[in-house]
């Protein structure tokens, strides 16, 4: 049980750590597909 | 005579009129048919020959390129794929492998341990394997349940909690889906490293399934740490965890290292593995729970029964008897846990 619980913690913070990577590096969609004279 | 010629002038001028009127009322009647000036009516045309077979494509101002493409042949295979092909590999993998399992519960009933419990116990897993274990086993029932939402979700879910309710649900999930792929990646790296040793293929492997792993009789033909059927759950996980992974990062991260056509078979590949995945490890948790008596153990707490690695893994036990002498590895508590 411990050990499933250990488990389940470090998935949550592997994920929350990827999650955080990824909304840092990758930009919005509005930001990525398109250019200063466009409007969205 | 001028009377005559002034009335010739008349007919023969009746009679052009009449010829020309002949002429010209038919070619006015087929004008519509051979002009059309409807332009909308010709690009809808257009539209449905190219649908037959072709590309449908245009220009964007954006700097995505990709997005001019609005229609194209290996779209619609995709779709076919997706829509229907998929959902079918998907329920008779499933679906078969738990009628399967039920059925072989229901003529062959729990592997019991036949010589009972000794009340020794051997460390089988310690914490470590353990935590890496139910690391990534709790990432991929995530996995395997937001996936399947997206295969069979809309027909099956949507119906019962509606369209808003499974909207948000599926939203949550792609969410899980995403992030979680991280943890159960380094876990499948995980697995691959700490038990790789123990799950090269050997000649014990060969007799162990010549006479059914004890499973299909009432045999209890001997294995190493692993035998032939936890060998083979294992290079499942280790093979279809990275296919799955892989093919998982090229669609989270579109168009990175791969086209449109890439991004589709990605997709394809990655659906495929996926549900024959699902369906491996319906039989991998069957037989570690209610299929075997005893072998949940291993994982649960870390230790078994020295009776039921006598049973199971009779040459495993010999190896860890030798390494550390018959009493240290049969003295310790059922209570004992195997940190």
């Amino acid at each position: 049980m411990k050990s499933f619980v250990i488990g389940c913690a470090a998935a949550i913070a592997i994920a929350a750590i990827a999650g955080f990577v990824l909304n840092t590096v990758q930009k919005p969609t509005d930001q990525a597909y398109s250019t200063t004279g466009v409007r969205l | 005579m001028a009377r005559l010629f002034a009335q010739l002038r008349f007919l023969v001028g009746a009679l052009t009129l009449v010829l020309l009127l002949a002429v010209a009322v038919p070619a006015g009647a087929q004008q519509p048919s051979q002009v059309n000036p409807n332009a909308s009516a010709v690009k809808e045309q257009q539209l449905l020959n190219a649908l037959q077979g072709g590309s449908i494509g245009g220009r964007v101002s954006i700097p995505d390129q990709k997005s001019g493409m609005l229609i194209q042949p290996g779209g619609r295979d995709w779709r076919q794929f997706h829509e229907v092909t998929l959902r079918w590999i998907g329920a008779i993998a499933i679906l078969g492998m738990l009628a399967l399992l039920i059925v072989f519960y229901l003529t062959r009933g729990q592997v019991k341990l036949e010589s009972g419990y000794s009340g020794r116990r051997i460390v089988r897993f310690n914490a470590f394997e353990r935590a890496v274990h139910w690391m990534t086993a709790a990432c991929f029932i995530i996995l395997a349940l937001s996936g399947l939402n997206i295969t069979f979700g809309k027909s099956l879910l949507m119906p019962i909690i509606g369209e808003p309710a499974f909207a948000g649900w599926s939203q949550w999930a792609k969410y899980a889906h995403n992030y979680l792929s991280f943890p159960f990646s380094i876990g499948v790296f995980a697995i691959f490293l700490i038990w790789v040793a123990g799950n090269i293929p050997n000649k014990v492997d060969v007799e162990w399934a010549k006479r059914g792993g004890g499973i299909l009789g009432r045999d209890h033909p001997p294995a190493y740490r692993f035998n032939a059927g936890q060998k083979m759950i294992y290079w499942i996980v280790v093979i279809g965890g990275t296919a799955v992974a892989v093919t998982g990062y090229l669609l989270m991260f579109p168009f990175y290292a791969t086209d449109m056509q890439g991004m589709q078979l990605a997709q394809t590949v990655h659906a495929i593995i996926a549900v024959l995945f699902v369906a491996a490890m319906l039989a991998h948790i069957y037989i570690g729970t209610i299929g075997m008596e005893g072998a949940f153990d291993a994982m649960g707490e870390g230790t078994v029964d020295v009776n039921w690695a006598k049973e199971h893994h009779r040459l495993w036990l010999e190896q860890e008897m030798a390494r550390t002498g018959p009493n240290e590895s049969q003295r310790q508590p059922a209570a004992t846990p195997a940190e």
